[in-house]
């Protein structure tokens, strides 16, 4: 195997050796692995089997309501289909799909590194996630819950469905698998970054990766807090929340959205960070206003913490407070703003390839500008009012949770594919199956902005009559975001078997990811490589014996073994 | 289900406005004088700020337009423009890398646009925050899964019935979880939180009339009938007003006692079923079959509570309970007392909202059960040659 220092790039061709798949073998080194990539993988599937369990919650959910009152399933069972829906959709896909799948995968290989710094805190929080889980799915078995994602009180200690402690105990311990996580990344980014990258060196998915840690490790705890206070009250009759015993339901609203209003960006932030990289490097171009770019996602993740009264609108809390956080609110829109500008700068004069990855990121442009410009109804007070808890609602966190954050996880994952697999899918399907997706996704939930604006309000079992042509063709929408998904899952499994052998580096990528093989051996380098500007795309060209790109280091002075070093340490 | 037909009516723009009107209107009646048409995305608007709302709305909706458009075709034109073939042996290095002063104004621009929207937004949110001194009070009581609205003189409806041209307070409690009564019409929304009072205030100039109402919903999840804790509101003129109101506070007692049972008793059950069947189906509480049997040490008397009590171990002279009928009573005022076996604390209590008349025609309902069908409709009447 030979080192990424060496000039020569024809040497890094991977030719069957050693790579982190084949390195050791049996379930055994699987399961104890400390391997960041093989925990990565683990977590990839794990979070697209949860993925594809609240898939079909939504799709049954969606059909339930075809018609008004009764399609195939009572109140009851709909309630408990869009409340699992929404918690394994939130604490089991969203929450952990970008930073514990893909961001364990990609993190040390972009700065690097062997590894993360604590790969046993990384295994460890693998098997808190799959506890969680293992609790979610339990309180199926007992009797499942229907308190919405959100467990507002006093309702939810007060229900009969026999499922509640667990689910809470679940998203309790999926709490501590992400600070673990998000503890991880913030030493990882400090300690182990190489010669030469400087904070404004790193690619800009670290940025968003660090920036969604410093979330996690701060808000999550309130989270845990909170849900340690729900199960007293509802265990030990202790009054925290419950008015009928001297607690305070706003109370509970205030601690869940502290941490909840957070959670959107532990979503959305490492979202942002793929589409930066995924625009940068199929359209072969310096990221334009790098900066501005990095200080925004830095600037989202303050300010999360200071806009979760917006949730709470029509709770009763003051009109004081309502006008504080409507104004805070509106911050959040400026570093959004300032992203997507600089992304479509980014395509200005750059060399794109409209490939399947590239069309993801086009779709996220599309769909978190709609998500990002809807938020202005809901920020506004005078019209969130009447929009508060309604479809649309629904359909604003769609377009940023589905639409944004999901979108840009399945074009991320396009896109690390060939190096987590070291095989290639197929294009023409895979453009195919995202026209398919975006579309389907429109459908479904532009029409739900129409419900909710037009008074349709949320977590309807039963609606007017007159609602029902709109919910006919969100349902129809779901079904044709559903067969894109499996035309998907059909050939990223069929490029598994049969797909074509990855070359190093087979977007023209420039960051550390691209220089190493695919799939990367154990280690990912010998020794820890230096680095120049991960953006500057002037010394990747294309290699016809590898039939891959190869980031030719001799053109870089700076990254030139023999010339003088000027890097910055 | 829509044909293809319809659905397709309904995507062409230019029938998109009159598509969405009737989703508004109230209940298929023409739309009363004074209000706002519905539209593309708002219903009909039939209030003294549902004008300043919508406004709002709209200077929103073409900001988002505008910079939709703008990103849209800026991506898609750039796309299309600097596309190169796969596989493209060099890349152009011209385009530029970073642009402070363009970069500010992208900054700025949304920035002064924010804070413009923002004031505008507080401005109308203060006109409607708070009620003016000279309005209506009604009181407002959700429980799961109904509303009570209780006027000045006494009465109380199911529906809210309001009086035109007036300033109308709704001061609201819950008496077991959240619940929200929102208004689409009115664009007013406001959360009813067990253990305060939260207040909603709103004007309609726009008289519906006692048969065709605006929508009335619960919007904030709250179990199984969430979904049907929707009413109507009624705008009725001033004297209308009046004189639904004096005859609404005097309708229970206007009817003769032997009469109160089928004549009160099927519209308080309204309520009642929500949770309670008649023909014994299950439901979120017990059904009412055979209960007066149970209370009064009839068949099924020995059935043990959750508590491991019999009815007939608490009912009966000298017990808890002296009489059947002071049973039924307290276990609508405190539900929880005693639950019936495999039934959970669910039952707000209905002290207070339920008079003693109506109390009487709910007992006198449970103890002729057999006279009504499974709807609660008294079937006597209908078909006197039965008995």
């Amino acid at each position: 195997m030979t080192t990424i220092g060496i000039r020569d790039p024809h040497t890094l061709a991977p030719a069957a050796e050693d790579n982190y798949i084949t390195h050791t073998k049996g379930f055994l080194s699987w399961i104890v692995t400390l391997d960041h990539k093989r925990i990565g993988v683990m977590y990839m599937v794990a979070v697209l089997l949860s993925f594809l369990l609240g898939g079909i919650f939504a799709l049954l959910l969606r059909t339930e309501l075809l018609t008004p009152g009764r399609t195939f399933v009572d109140a009851d069972t709909y309630n408990q289909f869009f409340t699992l829906h929404g918690a394994i959709m939130v604490f089991l896909v969203i929450i952990p799909s970008i930073p514990a799948a893909l961001g364990n995968f990609v993190l040390p290989i972009m700065l690097g590194a062997k590894d993360v710094a604590f790969p046993r805190l990384n295994l460890f929080s693998f098997y808190l996630w799959l506890l969680g889980a293992g609790c979610t799915l339990l309180s199926l078995a007992m009797g499942g819950f229907d308190t919405g994602w959100t467990f507002y009180t006093p309702y939810s200690t007060t229900t009969t469905t026999g499922g509640v402690i667990p689910v809470i105990v679940g998203v309790f311990i999926l709490g501590f698998s992400s600070i673990f996580t998000g503890m991880n990344f913030i030493v990882t980014i400090h300690a182990l970054r190489p010669k030469g990258m400087t904070w404004f060196r790193m690619p800009l998915f670290l940025w968003a990766l660090y920036s969604t840690a410093i979330i996690q490790v701060l808000a999550t705890p309130v989270l845990a807090i909170t849900l340690g206070l729900l199960v007293v009250e509802r265990v030990l009759n202790v009054g925290i929340f419950n008015p009928s015993m001297g607690g305070d339901p706003v109370l509970y609203q205030h601690f869940f959205w502290f941490y909840s209003h957070p959670a959107v960006y532990i979503m959305i932030v490492p979202a942002m960070g793929i589409v930066s990289e995924l625009i940068a490097v199929h359209a072969h171009r310096h990221i334009f206003g790098y900066r501005f770019i990095a200080f925004s996602s830095i600037a989202i993740a303050m300010f999360s913490f200071l806009v979760w009264g917006h949730h709470m609108f029509t709770s009763g809390q003051s009109a004081l407070m309502n006008t504080i956080f409507s104004a805070i609110s509106f911050s959040v829109a400026i570093p959004s703003a300032v992203k997507v500008f600089n992304w479509l700068a980014t395509l200005y004069k750059g060399s794109i390839s409209l490939n399947t990855p590239m069309l993801y990121a086009l779709s996220f442009l599309v769909l978190f500008t709609i998500g990002g410009l809807t938020g202005l109804h809901l920020a506004t007070l005078s019209t969130d009012v009447h929009l508060h808890d309604t479809y649309f609602v629904v359909a604003h966190f769609h377009y940023v949770m589905m639409g944004s954050a999901l979108i840009a996880m399945i074009g991320g994952l396009h896109h690390w594919w060939p190096k987590m697999t070291g095989r290639m899918y197929n294009e023409k399907l895979g453009m195919i199956a995202c026209t398919i997706v975006f579309i389907g996704f429109n459908l479904t939930f532009f029409t739900q902005f129409m419900l909710g604006s037009h008074g349709m309000p949320r977590r309807y079992y039963d609606y007017q009559p007159e609602f029902q042509i709109y919910h006919v063709i969100s349902t129809i929408g779901s079904y044709i975001m559903a067969f894109g998904f499996l035309m998907t899952a059909g050939y990223l499994i069929q490029s598994l078997i049969s797909g074509a052998k990855a070359p190093a580096n087979p977007w023209g990528g420039r960051s550390l990811e691209w220089q190493c093989a695919s799939p990367p051996p154990h280690d990912n380098f010998k020794e820890q490589p230096r680095v120049g500007d991960c953006y500057d795309f002037s010394i990747v060209r294309w290699d016809e014996s590898q039939k891959g790109y190869v980031v030719d280091r001799s053109l870089d002075p700076e990254l030139d073994e023999g010339a003088p070093q000027t890097a910055k340490a | 289900m829509m044909s293809i037909h319809h659905i397709l009516a309904h995507l062409a723009p230019a029938t998109l406005a009159q598509a969405a009107a009737p989703a508004a209107a109230p209940a298929g009646n023409p739309m009363p004088e004074g209000t706002i048409p519905p539209d593309f995305w708002m219903p009909v608007g039939a209030s003294t700020i549902a004008g300043s709302v919508d406004q709002m709305l709209a200077v929103i909706n073409w900001i988002c337009y505008f910079f939709f458009a703008l990103v849209v075709v800026l991506m898609a034109y750039f796309a299309w423009k600097y596309r190169v073939r796969s596989n493209s042996h060099r890349f152009r290095m011209d385009g530029p890398v970073h642009n402070t002063p363009l970069e500010l104004t992208w900054t700025i621009i949304p920035l002064l646009l924010c804070v413009v929207i923002f004031f505008m937004g507080f401005r109308g949110y203060l006109d409607f925050s708070q009620p003016p001194k000279n309005s209506y009070d009604i009181d407002v009581t959700a429980v799961k899964w109904a509303w009570t609205f209780k006027y000045p003189n006494g009465a109380q409806s199911d529906d809210l019935y309001v009086p035109a041209g007036r300033p109308v307070r709704l001061v609201m409690r819950s008496s077991d979880v959240l619940h929200s009564l929102f208004i689409p019409a009115f664009r007013v929304k406001r959360d009813v939180v067990p253990g305060r009072y939260t207040h909603l205030w709103f004007q309609s100039d726009a008289i519906t009339g006692a048969d065709h109402g605006y929508h009335l919903f619960c919007t904030e999840y709250c179990g199984t009938g969430h979904s049907n804790m929707n009413r109507r509101v009624y705008v009725l003129g001033e004297t209308e007003f009046n004189e639904w109101l004096e005859q609404q506070a005097r309708w229970i007692d206007e009817i003769d006692d032997e009469e109160l049972y089928f004549k009160a008793g099927p519209k308080i059950y309204a309520r009642c079923s929500q949770c309670h069947s008649i023909d014994g189906s299950m439901g979120t509480g017990p059904s009412w079959k055979g209960l007066w049997e149970k209370v009064s040490g009839g068949a099924g008397s020995d059935q043990k509570f959750a508590d491991g009590k019999s009815y007939r171990d608490l009912i009966g002279p000298g017990k808890e309970y002296a009489t059947p009928e002071d049973y039924i009573r307290d276990s609508i005022y405190n539900p929880g007392r005693h639950l019936v076996s495999g039934y959970g604390n669910v039952m707000p209590t209905f002290k207070g909202q339920l008079s003693d008349r109506a109390t009487d025609a709910v007992i006198g309902m449970l103890k002729r059960l057999d006279e009504f069908d499974s709807k609660g409709q008294w079937t006597k009447a209908a078909a006197p040659a039965a008995k």
